[in-house]
């Protein structure tokens, strides 16, 4: 039993199994961390597979789940070491009047599977409450998703209100869906501009960087 | 008659089945059912072969599909219920379903009828942009699709604007935008002397208050049209949704009910796409009561399905759903190219082709992944119905249609990822006239040569 099977048994989103094996390898005295980085790294590479589709979203979610299965096991002993990186606490959801779901949703995944804590607030969602919630979670980001020009001003909307409510300099506002653009994003002011998921890891933390 | 008998039990369901959360629902029930199903029903496959032959597969998806819609039932995202039928009950609305429809009013009216596989009779064509378009052009395109001398139903551009005023979802321009949308349709028809032309309209409303809005039987939607009612994916609904099967039944139009599967998502891959595509028409069916199922399934990242691992589902599930059931079916192209590019005519011949023979309806063209304003034209759609209409008259196989998607998925395959953009709307067609260039025209001409000579008979 080693960390080459752990690792086995996430990629194939065996969450029970990789739940006992971690415990097992904790009381083997296998550095937690390092059962950490090395479950990133897959977790990076399945990731890699799902944006060419070799892999499926049921699969990478499956493995998502199993990851967060595993680091639920070692917190308490990653705490007792420094604990584990939280990349950033994003609030996401797609604007008002809009039903088109499936861009948020593998947005929301891939954040996740990379070290983000995400609450998702579904669709259809008004711009007030994407506020009220990141400050209920005290996130960094606001991310939202629009796949329709006619519901694209509802991620300005949000913007403006937290100009009005006094707030705006407390989160990074993050957009994407397929009719936004950065000059979109460069006209209502937003953060961020994520053309596809995948490059979502990498931008999210360059930006807070300059907060 | 549809099932629209079986609405108000249906909308109890919605309030009173199982409690699931949403979040639940894909992954804990959906997945694993459709997971089961391909394995118990030796689903499987076949990427040398994107229009297959295996009359017995095409059966177990029929059965796969039907039990994944009993077993798994209808997700309502406003009550966090879930919808479920009984066998008996998805029976029952088999039998009563009707094979055929006359749709469309007086001279313009047309017969859409149940095909089977590799079917004499040539598909009944719908087509649309199944785009948005700046304003200025929206009637121009109306008319041009109607130009199409194939053209037995229109599905009209969908407007972003109207009078200088941007549409805003939910909002009162919503609605002045969906009467703007089938006043200009109308008009186009009335104009060109086809008044009476079936319509699939209006794509411009985004809530059942647009759709309401404009069931008037004298200046909007007809009776003798039909309207959409989406799902969202996988296998789920809200109250918005179920509100304009109501309507459409109420009102007296025709239904269709919209759903594109998605490859790379919950479906998994090809074998669960067609699976989920034949349940979604038993969905259709029962639960909104549609006259006929619109599917486009498509491909996670490229928004498309002219590639062979979507061909081949497009060929299962009209073959599934042909061989078992009398349901009339439209098969919605999404390529990945867009306007005038020898790709695109050579995705929408490969698509048109395939469900042509496997017993599909057609409904032509989205283009350029379906994502950029202005980029479809109506000689996309052209030379599918052209396609369908050849294959069908000349009695093609499956086994001669997939040889030649073979061929033409050859000379494109390897280009979707990265497939040209093409040009607008009115950078290929005489905006005024509302015809193509003759640029445009040649280039249509020489693809079509190309794929005559490939074993196509066109009938002129
Ligand atoms: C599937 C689909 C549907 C499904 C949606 C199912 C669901 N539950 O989501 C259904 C059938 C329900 C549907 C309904 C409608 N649709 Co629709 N639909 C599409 C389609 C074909 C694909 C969208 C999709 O899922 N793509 C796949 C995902 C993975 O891509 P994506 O969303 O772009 O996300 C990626 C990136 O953009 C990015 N991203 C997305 N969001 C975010 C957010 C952040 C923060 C970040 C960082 C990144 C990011 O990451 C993702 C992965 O890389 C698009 C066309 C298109 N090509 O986009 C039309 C489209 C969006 N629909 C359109 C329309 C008009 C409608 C309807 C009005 C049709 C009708 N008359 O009923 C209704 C609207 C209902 C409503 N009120 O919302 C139009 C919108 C036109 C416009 N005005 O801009 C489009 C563009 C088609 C078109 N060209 O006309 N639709």
């Amino acid at each position: 039993m080693s960390l080459e099977n752990l690792n086995k048994l996430v990629k194939e989103g065996e969450t029970e199994d990789a739940k006992v094996l971690a415990q097992q390898l904790l009381q083997d005295g296998i550095d937690p961390l390092k059962m950490i980085e090395t479950l990133t790294q897959t977790m990076a590479r399945v990731g890699d597979l799902f944006a060419k589709l070799e892999i499926f979203l049921p699969e990478i979610m499956l493995c998502g789940e199993a990851l967060t299965g595993v680091v639920d096991i070692l917190s308490p002993y990653l705490d007792a070491s420094g604990g584990r990186e939280i990349k950033g606490k994003v609030v996401i959801g797609v604007v008002k009047g809009d039903l088109h779901e499936i861009g948020k949703n593998i947005v929301k995944l891939i954040l996740e599977t990379n070290g983000f804590v995400v609450k998702d607030l579904g669709y259809d969602v008004d711009s007030l409450t994407f506020i009220k919630e990141a400050e209920a979670m005290k996130a960094d980001f606001i991310a939202s998703s629009s796949l329709m020009t006619t519901t694209m001003p509802g991620q300005l909307e949000i913007i403006e209100i937290l100009k009005s409510k006094g707030i705006r300099d407390q989160f990074k506002v993050v957009i994407g869906g397929a009719p936004t653009s950065q000059e979109w994003a460069d006209k209502i002011g937003a953060d961020l501009y994520c053309a596809h998921a995948k490059s979502a890891p990498e931008k999210f933390p360059a930006v807070l960087d300059n907060k | 008659m549809s099932t629209v008998y079986r609405h108000w039990e249906i909308i109890d369901r919605a309030k009173t089945g199982k409690f699931m959360d949403e979040e639940d629902f894909l992954p804990k029930r959906f997945y694993p059912t459709l997971k089961k199903l391909i394995k118990k029903y030796e689903i499987k496959y076949d990427p040398q072969n994107p229009c297959p032959t295996d009359d017995s597969m095409a059966d177990r998806v029929w059965q796969a599909a039907w039990e994944l819609f009993r077993d798994v039932g209808y997700y309502n995202t406003d009550s966090h219920r879930i919808i479920e039928v009984a066998d008996e009950e998805i029976k029952e609305a088999l039998y009563m379903a009707k094979d055929q429809y006359i749709v469309g009013g007086g001279k313009d009216a047309c017969l859409m009828k149940h095909r089977s596989v590799e079917d004499p009779e040539p598909p009944f064509c719908i087509m649309s942009p199944d785009i948005t378009v700046d304003e200025k052009y929206h009637q121009s395109m109306c008319m041009a699709y109607l130009k199409e001398p194939l053209l037995d139903g229109l599905c009209g551009p969908i407007l972003e604007e109207t009078f200088g005023h941007l549409i805003e979802s939910g909002g009162p321009t919503e609605i002045s935008g969906c009467i703007q949308h089938i006043q200009n349709q109308k008009m186009a028809a009335r104009l060109l002397g086809r008044p009476d032309t079936f319509m699939v309209a209006v794509g411009t409303a985004e809530h059942d208050a647009g759709q309401i809005a404009v069931s008037n039987n004298e200046w909007g939607v007809q009776k003798t049209d039909a309207r959409l009612v989406g799902s969202l994916t996988e296998f789920k609904t809200a109250d918005t949704l179920l509100n304009r099967s109501l309507h459409y039944a109420q009102y007296g139009c025709f239904t269709g009910s919209l759903t594109g599967a998605i490859y790379g998502g919950w479906c998994g891959g090809s074998e669960g796409t067609a699976i989920t595509t034949v349940a979604y028409s038993l969905i259709g069916l029962v639960i909104h009561g549609a006259m006929f199922n619109q599917h486009f399934p498509f491909h996670l990242n490229y928004v498309s399905n002219t590639t062979r691992e979507l061909l081949w589902p497009i060929a299962m599930a009209g073959q599934a759903l042909s061989r078992n059931s009398k349901l009339l079916y439209t098969s919605n192209g999404f390529a990945n190219a867009g306007p005038m590019t020898e790709m695109l005519f050579r995705e929408v011949a490969a698509h048109a082709l395939v469900s042509t023979v496997t017993g599909w309806h057609l409904w032509e063209m989205a283009s350029t992944r379906n994502k950029y304003r202005n980029r479809a034209t109506p000689l996309e759609a052209r030379l599918g119905c052209e396609v369908g209409h050849a294959v069908a008259r000349q009695k093609m196989t499956r086994e001669q249609a997939n040889e030649i998607a073979n061929r033409l998925l050859a000379k494109y395959e390897d280009r979707a990822a990265d497939a040209p953009m093409g040009s607008e709307y009115h950078e290929c067609y005489d905006v005024a006239k509302a015809l193509p260039t003759v640029e445009h025209l040649d280039m249509f001409r020489r693809v079509k040569d190309e794929i005559s000579q490939m074993g196509i008979d066109f009938l002129y």
